[in-house]
């Protein structure tokens, strides 16, 4: 299945690469324009569009681009000339771990809070968790990493306002440091994913039979909610979670910018604003290949959860 | 020291910090002052400072230039400063690609021993003394180290004889300085280390000033911020000198604006004092011209300039027929506000505006299709002739100009290479005169942002103001020091 499913991942790149090519391309303006600003003479936007080849037809260069790529070469930056490469590995970890990060914390909070909320529908607790869902999807990223640089960093000063450690810098200083950025992309999705979680994990306590047997059985509430009903409940958040790896790039770009984190978020958006066609193609086919994965990951905790689904393939 | 920078301007340096290949140089003054110190620096008062240059003649009736430098300066790799290498760095600046190349007329470029660079010109300039600071021929990279590195590398560890030295530098992101302990001037700078960090916005860049994670932040913008940093009695606020005014660019070429009463109708109907305290809360000055304050030959007020007169504006409106314009800008806050401002000044005279905001991109790509009517702008550099002067928003050579003017070309061409100031500032006084007579463009405010420092940081250009340089001043950050003296 595995085999497969990566097969099928290739043309997909191919896709995602050609179409990240064409829309950078039709964008109005160049690199060279983008580069020179708006005081150059159509005479100096000449000359450094044919120093970085951009006077090509297009399915020239994208193939030339393709070529390389396929070596590992991922082309170089038209504005700094840096490799592609160096650039990636030295941005990506920074957002990797950010993301990460993001997702553990909102993760390890869902679980618990969801099940809290599920155990007694409109209870205190239910409805304490779903006003602040309710509000935590209602705030925007951007305006939420404000308020807890104001609690946090300004008035408690128990965390910093911005700037990234590296973890071989301590790993604690290297925590600190993105704790803030995290929960401002974590607490969003904690509320997204707890009202995701509940109203399954309530679905599955009010109409699947298993749970009748479970409780005729005199199989106590709570467990009946983690051991029964909670992993048939976890389709549908493994789902979203897949899902939502790909556009949380979006967010980390406004998120590293107020936290003045060096990551990728930032470089894709300065790539793109600068028509850094090569930047933006190894940022792009590099995200496209962990959304990939983490849809394929995805796919093998489904079977890890449902047993039928190792039959399916045992019986295959 | 810790200072933030704009993400979106002086805080992005995609292109890397070599002089002749850093496009964006203009606005990264503090990077590359900081690493290459310069030949000129401009002080207080539009004082033009000699730095790693000594001095500055005018020969041959202004076309031979004699640049004497400081000796015995040494580049950070432990190489000679002297006439070979700045030689070096001109010719290759005048070869470059950026807009911050220098715009003299040059011939040749030589040397005379080994403290005495010689610029020949095909016809004077004088804005020459004035000029080094708006073009990256102010900035000296070591040629050794540009050879052994190689241009790629050169770009993320450059070698200067400034103040600093570079430690560690991420694209767009962190540049890390040391002191340099071979800096010609005895005692500078104070800071032993100095970084610079990019931050997406002013909002974000206060709030980490006042969780104490930075020392200074440059060029705050939104208003209502620079206030209450003001207020919040924790920072020095120094609203600097603006050189660069906001205009309403008209493009005499086509209709409306290629009828004088449509541009008339447009000076009676803009209330720009109104704007000016309304919105941006008088932080920034109204001036009639092309120059700012800090700018030489600066004029507030030009006589028979027509000011804001409702009833005027109605009665052109309405001789006319009627009129519709189209009011675009950059995509930056204080423009937007601005353009927004205007389309409610002009409806009342019954001017029907649509307005529209330009990424960068889109925006050169409206002024080379040459079918807009109205830009708001900014115009104007500390010397006029200088940089992106008056010229770049007037002149019929540029492709950013709305007015093709035989006559203003000639008067700018004239003011540009008059060599005694006096009959220059004499010059442009005529040209204003001139453009606001054929009502060419509306001045509104010279604006200028703010620099915010943590109480105890001192420098000039950080906690005194200086005349701007393209939009910011340069911060002379080898006298910035903090309460101890050092950081």
């Amino acid at each position: 299945m595995t085999g497969n499913r990566l097969a099928t991942a290739i043309p997909v790149l191919w896709g995602v690469s050609f179409l990240t090519f064409l829309v950078i391309n039709r964008l109005p303006g160049d690199a060279a324009q983008q580069l020179l600003g708006i005081n150059a003479t159509p005479q100096q936007i000449e000359e450094l569009r044919g120093k970085l080849n951009l006077d090509e037809p297009f399915l020239t260069r994208y193939f030339d681009w393709l070529g390389h790529a396929l070596t590992g070469d991922l082309g170089r930056s038209f504005a700094s000339d840096q490799s592609v490469t160096s650039i990636l590995s030295e941005r990506l970890p920074v957002t990797f771990e950010l993301l990460a990060y993001a997702l553990i914390v909102s993760l390890l909070f869902t679980v618990p809070v969801a099940l809290l909320a599920a155990r007694r529908p409109n209870g205190i607790v239910d409805r304490i968790t779903m006003a602040t869902s309710m509000a935590g999807l209602s705030v925007a990223n951007y305006v939420l990493a404000l308020v807890l640089v104001y609690v946090f960093a300004v008035k408690l000063e128990w965390l910093p306002a911005i700037g990234y450690v590296n973890p071989a810098d301590g790993i604690w200083p290297f925590i600190k440091s993105l704790t803030l950025p995290a929960v401002s992309i974590g607490f969003p999705l904690f509320c997204f994913y707890t009202r995701l979680l509940r109203a399954d994990i309530l679905e599955q306590m009010q109409g699947e039979d298993y749970v009748v047997t479970a409780k005729a059985k005199g199989v106590g509430p709570w467990r009946v909610l983690a051991r029964h009903a909670l992993p048939n409940s976890m389709f549908g958040l493994l789902t979203v979670v897949g899902l939502n790896i790909g556009t949380l790039i979006g967010v980390t770009v406004i998120i590293e910018s107020i936290f003045s984190l060096p990551g990728i978020g930032g470089a894709l958006l300065e790539a793109i604003n600068n028509r850094d066609i090569l930047v933006v193609q190894g940022i792009v086919l590099v995200l496209a290949v962990i959304v990939v994965l983490s849809n394929l990951v995805t796919d093998l905790l489904y079977a890890v959860l449902d047993p039928r689904i190792r039959y399916g393939r045992a019986a295959a | 020291m810790t200072v933030l920078l704009n993400a979106g301007y002086e805080g992005a340096w995609p292109a890397g910090l070599d002089p002749a290949t850093n496009t964006n140089g203009a606005a990264n003054q503090s990077l590359m002052n900081s690493i290459y110190g310069q030949l000129f620096e401009l002080g207080e008062g539009g004082k033009v400072i000699p730095d790693l240059a000594t001095g500055l003649k005018l020969e041959d009736g202004g076309k031979t230039v004699k640049i004497t430098l400081r000796p015995g300066v040494k580049f950070t790799d432990g190489t000679a400063f002297d006439a070979d290498a700045v030689a070096f760095n001109i010719k290759r600046d005048l070869k470059s690609s950026c807009t911050c190349r220098p715009t003299w007329p040059v011939k040749s470029v030589t040397t005379e021993g080994t403290d005495t660079v010689v610029l020949n010109f095909s016809a004077p300039y004088g804005a020459i003394s004035n000029s080094f600071f708006d073009s990256n021929a102010n900035w000296i990279a070591s040629p050794t180290a540009l050879k052994q590195l190689g241009e790629r590398k050169f770009r993320v560890t450059p070698v200067g004889a400034g103040p600093f030295k570079v430690v560690s530098n991420k694209l767009s992101s962190e540049l890390a300085l040391e002191r340099n302990p071979t800096y010609w001037k005895q005692g500078r700078p104070y800071l032993d280390k100095l970084t610079f960090k990019s931050i997406g916005g002013d909002e974000a860049a206060y709030q980490a000033m006042l969780a104490g994670q930075a020392d200074a932040y440059e060029d705050m913008s939104t208003p209502q911020l620079v206030q209450q940093a003001r207020k919040s009695g924790k920072f020095t606020v120094t609203q600097q000198l603006s050189t660069s005014p906001y205009n309403i660019q008209l493009n005499t070429d086509r209709p409306p604006f290629n009828d004088k009463k449509a541009r008339d109708a447009i000076y009676y109907a803009t209330d720009s004092e109104a704007i000016r305290s309304h919105i941006f809360n008088n932080l920034y000055p109204t001036t009639q011209s092309f120059t700012g304050p800090g700018g030489l030959f600066h004029q507030a007020e030009v006589d028979g300039y027509k000011t804001y007169d409702l009833e005027k504006a109605k009665a052109l409106v309405k001789e006319l027929g009627g009129l519709t314009v189209d009011l675009g800008t950059i995509n930056v806050l204080v423009a937007k506000n601005t353009i927004q401002a205007l389309q409610s000044q002009w409806a009342q005279a019954g001017i029907k505006t649509t307005i529209h905001s330009y990424d960068l991109a889109p925006l050169i790509q409206a002024f080379q299709g040459k079918k807009w009517q109205a830009m708001l702008q900014t115009a104007g550099s500390f010397d006029p002739a200088a940089g992106v002067g008056v010229a770049f928003r007037f002149s019929s050579m540029s492709p950013f100009s709305g007015v093709h003017d035989k006559k203003l070309d000639g008067m700018l061409g004239q003011a540009a290479g008059e060599l005694d100031q006096t009959k220059r500032g004499q010059q442009y006084a005529d040209i204003a005169k001139y453009m606001s007579d054929q009502s060419y463009s509306p001045f509104l405010f010279a604006f200028a942002p703010a620099n915010v420092a943590k109480k105890g940081v001192t420098g000039p250009g950080l906690t005194s103001a200086l005349p701007a340089v393209v939009v910011s001043p340069m911060v002379l950050w080898e006298e910035v020091s903090t309460s101890g003296g050092k950081s």
